[in-house]
């Protein structure tokens, strides 16, 4: 009887077909049960005898149509996930992975510096007046100072700012000492445009003043920002140099490597120094002392990163964009 | 400026090697932009004197010559012309090789004439930049003599000085800071140089009629000068300099300006009216013709140097301080020379050179501030000098009109350099410092000196002007490093909309800066506000005036990446509008999805719509697009133009490219936003989730076309009741059984309470409501 049980299970194609097999064999009318019933007729002891044996082999059958039964499910299974199945290495559907611009990839790595040093980033207008771009940072009109600083004046006399340099004074006039600023932005020289130079470029500012700044705080900030950027124990040089808003005045370098020609040199990176006691009289601050740098935010960008020509930056080729989408 | 070395040895001797010297001024602030070695003579030239000189039959320039080399006359073939005879010039023997033009000099035939040698040009020799003719030396040089003997090589450091060391735009004032730094004694030679008596008599008057302007001038007479050729040792100091030689009396005052950094101008005396000079501003309608050739038309506060025409009216000779005039130069015959030696205002040198566009060695130097105290000794130094070279006699007396300035003290505490530069000086080594510089230093006690600096240096006005003069003597290099001692806590902000633009990026969207210079024609082609702000002086027509929105950089990069399938671009910056703000611009086209092998997923202005909302979303504020007008939005399609309302208020449009802007810009379907910035934003506050299951109805109404979603949303949502949780359009149609003017908009509301499940009843009665409410409004429901 269970090898004929067997062959019918092992037959059954599908789920329904073994739920038939079941049902003949295990249902209200199947086979096992009515020689279940049949066993009302025999003695006790005959009784108790050929019921084990039904059971035994009830049981087998439940066993194998529950076998059958996870077989058939598997068997499904795989013929549904080899019907499912793709070509994986077809293109993908995908919208355009963007990215932020180059510069500002840069300009946010130097704010977090800036940020992890614990100072302020603060933005400031482009369009600006005499008084903040230049007689406030304590260039006096017709001062030869200014032409190092080819300006683009406006019909009304106003003008766009040649330095982040104006927001100092406006951050000074609305804030009192100790602070530590950061003004990243545009700014604007009228000079002809060529692969390193640019009408438009930008530049970051720092500025901090309190009570007993020193020259040396200055070179330490530059310090920090050069070991956060080419990496710990970088060499930083400072060395006198004129800008009217501070005084002693430097220019900063810092030693690296540059990545085109391997070779070790200074970079020369901008300008600092101790702010003017002129500009802070134009703040109304007293008794404090403070320094000051500021630098080319494309430098940056471009040397460690091989940009060729600065007007890359404005050209806006998606070809172009497309590589600045990675991490920096 | 140029900086030779063998001229710098005159002033402080001796001189670190070159790359060291360079360092060294580096260090002091005067920033090296380059050292290179400048060759000499090559050898095998010598100096020869022309003998014969006759033109080539059959040549329109050649000329045969005869020349004496000392040892025997030769024939010589040359094309310069100024080649005549008795010019004492540089022959290239045969065999000598010229690597200034990269040939080697042979012998030879050049129309039937044998060449032995050739004449050379200050080019061709090396030396400097002068090809129009061969050069032409004085008579020291003598026939024969080995002229790369006489005209050694040397290293020229190439100095860009910053604007505030007036005094260091000559070799005296670059010597002294090395002499300083060095601990050396300096040089000058115009010290030895005799004084003329400003008591005697020597014919010349001056008068200065604007002591503003001019308030010293000097001038000195030199007699029987004779105008020639400058020495050999004279043409070199000047090439090395970077000028050209020109004759004996304007090389010197050529040589002086470098020398000592004090412009000259020297007069033949004969155009002095009764050899007086004056010093006054131009008069309306006056006009002088300058050295260059060019006549100016002056200006009233344009100060000139005049002398009286032959009626006596006086008449302007010179733009002071910027250049000489045409006329009154020394000539070949010139015999008697008046050298006018002045200090002029920096101010009004720099005014008048910068209206006529003028920039020449005297203005730069007058601009930035002569040592007002330099001129009676810079005068007696080139009128010696002028003697030397062209044989004159300098007159004993000497004409000085007007007096020196000097420079206010300043009080200065030797302790402000370890307070700002923090490192010690010693304070004898402050004062040795600052003596060297040429201060005067007054000890009146313990932190307590008055120092008065040198008349050459304008720079110096405060304490700290004399902290970085001690600083950087004893060098930069000894700035230490340390942190700011203060207690700053940075408020949280993010002004340069880092967020934002990561967030934009993360969706896809490529970050681009534009120009914030455009023209109105690219203003009015983009339908973009007009200009507000205008440039003075812009880089051509199409950067004249500054932004008024951000999209039409968009739309030009667009145009740049015309032949890209998809575009998915943004900008953050400035617009000029008065006032000037911050704004975002968006700009998307093409597909949003591709792979190419399926359909493209394209891009509309509901997926535009999605990005700002998700932006809104994040920020926790109310988002909508309401319909926006032509005059709102002249760039956008009429049809697909929406106001962008965030938290309530309008910040910009967003929609579709007005189909006739993109054809104006070649393009296609093009989507655009430009919004302002900063985003509101609202903090957000955590509100519980909801735990019952809500109860959903659907209900569709048939209205107009021109009623907008918005609308119909509102309605429904105002008589749906309070448990109304959510409401949204699942099904949007319009064509028959529909009339034309109508659609269908089907909506799906579903209700929730927080604390129970909503009964059947309950949730249809609210459904009449909004039944009701569509009906009175005038729509009907779809059934």
């Amino acid at each position: 009887m269970i090898d004929e049980a067997r062959a019918e299970i092992q037959a059954a194609e599908d789920a329904r077909a073994l739920q038939d097999v079941r049902v003949r064999w295990l249902g209200k009318k199947g086979r096992i049960t009515l020689e279940l019933k049949g066993l009302a007729t025999l003695d006790p002891d005959a009784r108790r005898e050929a019921g084990r044996e039904i059971n035994v082999v009830k049981q087998q059958v439940e066993a194998l149509v529950e076998a059958r039964k996870e077989e058939l499910a598997r068997l499904e299974l795989a013929r549904a996930l080899a019907a499912e199945r793709v070509d994986v290495t077809l293109p993908a559907a995908q919208g355009s992975s963007g990215g932020v611009h180059l510069l500002t990839k840069v300009t946010n790595r130097l704010l977090d510096v800036f940020a992890s040093l614990g100072y302020e980033v603060v933005t400031g207008p482009e369009l600006e007046t005499d008084h903040y771009n230049f007689e406030a940072l304590n260039f006096p009109p017709e001062h030869p100072a200014r032409d190092e600083q080819d300006t683009f004046w406006t019909e009304d006399g106003r003008l766009l700012r040649t330095h982040t340099s104006p927001m100092q004074v406006r951050y000074m006039e609305t804030h009192e000492p100790p602070f530590k600023v950061v003004v990243p932005g545009k700014v604007f020289r009228n000079e002809a445009v060529d692969a390193t130079h640019e009408a438009q470029f930008h530049q970051l500012e720092a500025l901090v003043v309190g009570e007993r700044i020193t020259m040396a705080d200055l070179r330490g900030a530059i310090q920090e920002m050069a070991d956060a950027l080419f990496g710990e124990g970088t060499r930083t040089r400072l060395q006198p140099s004129f800008f009217p808003f501070v005084e002693p005045g430097a220019e900063f370098a810092i030693w690296w490597t540059h990545p085109k020609t391997g070779r070790e040199e200074w970079l020369e990176l901008g300008g600092c120094g101790m702010v003017h006691p002129n500009v802070f009289k134009a703040a109304g601050y007293e008794n404090v002392t403070g320094f000051a740098f500021g630098f080319g935010i494309e430098r940056l960008a471009m040397v460690p990163y091989g940009v060729p020509d600065i007007r890359w930056f404005y050209q806006s080729d998606l070809r172009v964009l497309r590589q600045f989408r990675g991490a920096l | 400026m140029n900086v030779p070395l063998s001229l710098l040895r005159q002033f402080v001797d001796p001189l670190p090697e070159p790359a060291e010297l360079a360092d060294l001024l580096a260090g002091l602030g005067l920033a090296v932009e380059a050292v290179h070695d400048q060759p000499g003579i090559p050898a095998g030239v010598i100096a020869a004197e022309i003998v014969e000189a006759e033109p080539i039959e059959g040549s329109d320039h050649l000329t045969r010559t005869v020349v004496d080399d000392g040892k025997t006359r030769r024939t010589v073939v040359c094309g310069a012309p100024n080649a005549r005879v008795g010019v004492r010039t540089a022959l290239a023997l045969p065999g000598t090789h010229l690597p200034a033009i990269g040939m080697t000099v042979e012998s030879r035939s050049v129309m039937g004439v044998e060449s032995d040698g050739m004449l050379c040009s200050a080019k061709e020799l090396g030396v400097y930049d002068d090809a129009r003719g061969i050069v032409e030396y004085g008579l020291d040089v003598v026939p024969g003599a080995r002229l790369d003997e006489a005209w050694p090589a040397d290293v020229i450091l190439e100095l860009e000085l910053t604007p505030n060391r007036a005094d260091a735009f000559s070799l005296l004032g670059v010597a002294r800071d090395v002499a300083a730094k060095l601990g050396q004694p300096l040089h000058d030679p115009s010290e030895a140089a005799p004084r003329g008596d400003e008591q005697g008599d020597d014919g010349l008057t001056v008068s200065l009629a604007d002591e503003e302007g001019c308030p010293r001038l000097v001038l000195q007479r030199i007699d029987d000068v004779h105008v020639a050729p400058s020495p050999l040792w004279l043409q070199r100091h000047l090439a090395l300099l970077g000028l050209r030689p020109r004759n004996n009396v304007v090389d010197v005052t050529n040589y002086v300006t470098f020398a000592l950094g004090q412009p000259s101008h020297a007069y033949d005396a004969r155009v002095l009216h009764e050899g007086h000079l004056h010093v006054r501003r131009a008069h309306a309608d006056e006009a002088v013709e300058l050295l260059d050739g060019e006549t100016y038309a002056l200006h009233e506060r344009d100060l000139v140097i005049a002398t009286d025409d032959a009626s006596g009216a006086s008449k302007a000779i010179g733009l002071a301080g910027v250049m000489g005039g045409l006329h009154d130069s020394v000539r070949d015959d010139t015999t008697t020379v008046a050298l006018e030696v002045a200090y002029f205002n920096p101010v009004t040198v720099r005014v008048t050179a910068k209206r006529h566009g003028l920039h020449t060695d005297a203005h730069v130097r007058f601009e930035r501030g002569v040592d007002p105290e330099l001129q009676p000794r810079a005068a007696a130094y080139a009128a010696s000098l002028i003697a030397d070279v062209a044989g004159g006699t300098v007159h004993p007396a000497t004409t000085h009109a007007g007096s020196g300035l000097t420079r206010p003290s300043i009080r200065f505490r030797p302790s402000r350099v370890a307070f700002l530069m923090a490192f010690d000086v010693p304070l004898d080594a402050q004062q040795r410092y600052l003596e060297a510089l040429g201060c005067t230093v007054q000890l009146n006690g313990d932190d307590d000196w008055t120092v008065t600096p040198p008349t050459w240096r304008f720079d110096l006005t405060i304490e700290e002007d004399l902290v970085e003069e001690v600083a950087r003597l004893h060098g930069y290099e000894h700035i230490g490093s340390t942190r700011p001692d203060m207690t700053f806590t940075p408020p949280r902000s993010d002004p340069t909309h880092r967020a934002l633009r990561d967030e934009l990026a993360a969706a896809g969207l490529h970050e681009t800066i534009h120009y914030v210079f455009t023209g109105d024609a690219e203003l009015a082609r983009a339908r973009a506000p007009e200009a507000r702000v205008r440039l003075a002086n812009p880089q051509g027509i199409e950067r004249a005036c500054l932004r008024t929105a951000l999209y039409p950089g968009l739309l030009n990069a667009a145009v740049t990446n015309r032949g890209a399938p998809a575009l998915a671009l943004f900008e953050v910056g400035r617009v000029f509008l008065e006032p000037e703000r911050e704004r975002l611009a968006i700009l998307q086209s093409g597909a949003v999805e591709r792979s190419g092998w399926r359909p493209d997923v394209p891009m509309d202005v509901w997926r535009l719509k999605g990005l700002l909302s998700e932006l809104a979303e994040r920020r926790n504020v109310a988002f909508a697009f309401e319909p926006a007008t032509a005059e709102e939005a002249p760039m956008l399609h009429p049809g697909v133009a929406a106001r962008v309302v965030w938290d309530g208020k309008p910040i910009g449009f967003a929609g579709r490219l007005h189909p006739e802007v993109a054809a104006a810009y070649e393009l296609g379907e093009v989507y655009l936003a430009e919004i302002d910035l900063p985003l509101a934003a609202r903090r957000l506050t955590v509100q519980d989730v909801a735990r019952q299951p809500y109860a959903e109805r659907d209900v569709a109404i048939v209205a107009p076309r021109d009623v907008t979603y918005e609308t119909l949303a509102h309605l429904a949502r105002g008589a749906a009741g309070d448990r109304l949780d959510t409401l949204f359009a699942f099904d949007v149609y319009q064509g028959p059984p529909l009339a034309e003017e109508e659609r269908s908009v089907a909506l799906r509301l579903r209700w929730r309470d927080a604390e129970r499940a909503l009964r059947d009843e309950e949730v249809d009665e609210d459904l009449a409501n909004v039944i009701r409410a569509v009906e009175t409004a005038g729509y009907r429901i779809r059934q």
